[in-house]
């Protein structure tokens, strides 16, 4: 892999931004499913004969790997980093819908029947009693899913789904060594990258 | 000016799972009395409270709080109802992540709309008895903090503020001080004392300690097993009744018959040699 050949830089900083834009895509879409199921999966705020279909759903996202939903998606909408983003999301709304619904789970409810005490409607309850109460760790999950899928995002390319991992498959089947090392280092930056980014939301949070 | 009575009880029973919990004769209050409710844990004095307070339904018998009578079906009347009484607990009940002024704030929540409350609209009204509020519990200068920094007792006193912006008509305390240490206790007590007679407000309190029901309150009613034992003005309850009350609570060995039991409440002097000499003093 020594030493780096550094022709392949017009396409490290394409394929790069691309893996970039898939994780953010494919985070913020599973986000935008995972919080509103996530609060119909909290079985303190919803009858059993709507958490528990819900989260037998997210458990069964959840347990098929990623990979494999690329390879579903690839061959569904065809290469590209489309059907990346598309698996990132489902995999993100398995796996965040689930931290929302335990996070909701594990609310206090005291404080809660004391603003019900004051007059307050079901919707004011969860604006002034529930949302701040959940929110910091909501955030904090997103940004650890953010970081998480942003690794995961990197290898997609292994089954055709686009960005930085495409690449270093095509040169490493061309025995362009050098090539392909210059894309793991990139993969190792960016993730590191991803790492400080949500290190940094976390530490304001909590 | 005659007694006006807010809170009126005949025969009120409260059931849960096939189980009596709370059955009361007859219970009348008037506006603006002081009442304390002494009694062993279990013995009602929080179910009363949620009974009072619409939480827990009551199942046969009349009640009339502040002319409602029970049970409300209505949710527009159950809110209102839910207004005219203030409510403290134990262990204050504050959204910890918010600040000591929205915390007061959400005691106007069943005043306004529900789109102003999401823009977060304030109507110069309710900023003002929210201002008013904190006042009232010497929080000025701690009104942007967390609720979830402060002390026991400032909690315990941003609580009291909540209950005052809701401008209710009924305090209810339910054991507003046994999470607090003594001292910060009488404080509290002080202070929600005075509020009460500032605001003309009924307060209803539960008390583990018979001395600060005495010192604070004007008329104290003493439960066991969901039943009023003794109602009575606070002048009358000597140290003589009040032992023979405990005696009394006690025949059972709630009291004196079982040690744990007697040790684990917060009842503290000795009831059964009272006068006579320590043991080996």
């Amino acid at each position: 892999m020594t030493p780096p050949d550094w022709s392949v830089w017009d396409v490290l900083l394409t394929s790069a931004i691309e893996t970039l834009q898939t994780t953010i895509a494919g985070t913020f879409l599973g986000a935008l499913f995972a919080y509103p199921l996530g609060v119909l999966a909290a079985s303190n705020w919803t009858p059993i004969w709507v958490h528990l279909p819900i989260k037998a759903f997210m458990a069964f996202v959840r347990s098929i790997p990623l990979l494999l939903l690329a390879l579903l998606f690839v061959s569904a909408v065809g290469l590209g980093p489309f059907p990346g983003v598309l698996a990132l999301a489902v995999h993100s709304v398995g796996v965040l819908g689930r931290f929302v619904a335990e996070e909701i789970e594990a609310t206090d409810p005291k404080p809660l029947l004391a603003l019900q005490g004051t007059g307050a409607s079901s919707l004011q309850i969860i604006q002034h009693g529930l949302i701040p109460q959940v929110l910091p760790q909501m955030v904090a999950h997103l940004a650890i899913r953010f970081e998480m899928n942003l690794r995961d995002s990197t290898i997609l390319g292994l089954v055709g789904a686009g960005g930085l991992g495409f690449y270093v498959f095509l040169y490493v089947k061309q025995f362009q060594w050098q090539k392909s090392g210059v894309l793991v280092l990139a993969i190792i930056a960016l993730v590191f990258a991803g790492e400080f980014a949500a290190w940094q939301v976390r530490k304001r949070l909590i | 000016m005659s007694k006006e009575v807010v809170i009126q009880i005949e025969d009120a029973r409260v059931e849960m799972e096939g189980r009596t919990i709370l059955s009361l004769e007859h219970l009348e209050v008037s506006r603006g009395e002081r009442v304390a409710i002494i009694g062993n844990s279990g013995s009602g004095k929080t179910t009363l409270m949620r009974m009072l307070k619409g939480y827990v339904p009551c199942q046969k018998g009349k009640v009339v709080v502040m002319g409602d009578v029970f049970p409300i079906k209505d949710t527009h009347k159950m809110k209102t109802h839910h207004r005219h009484i203030g409510m403290i607990h134990q262990h204050f009940d504050l959204i910890g992540r918010e600040t000591v002024w929205q915390n007061v704030y959400h005691g106007r929540l069943g005043y306004v709309s529900l789109l102003k409350s999401m823009l977060g609209i304030c109507s110069q009204r309710d900023l003002q008895i929210c201002a008013q509020a904190i006042h009232e519990v010497h929080l000025e200068d701690k009104q942007r903090r967390f609720a979830r920094t402060l002390s026991g007792g400032e909690q315990q006193r941003v609580a009291i503020a909540r209950a005052l912006a809701q401008e209710p008509t009924i305090l209810l305390a339910d054991e507003p001080v046994s999470s607090l240490d003594p001292a910060l206790a009488e404080d509290i007590m002080d202070l929600l004392v005075s509020v009460c007679d500032a605001y003309k407000l009924t307060l209803i309190m539960s008390l583990h300690l018979p001395e600060l029901a005495r010192k604070y309150a004007d008329r104290i009613l003493a439960m066991k097993n969901g039943k009023i034992m003794w109602d009575g003005s606070s002048d009358s309850l000597s140290n003589d009744r009040i032992s023979e009350i405990y005696e009394f609570m006690g025949t059972n060995g709630v009291v004196n018959g079982n040690g744990t039991r007697a040790s684990r409440s917060a009842f503290t002097w000795p009831y059964g040699w009272q006068g006579q000499p320590l043991p080996g003093g």
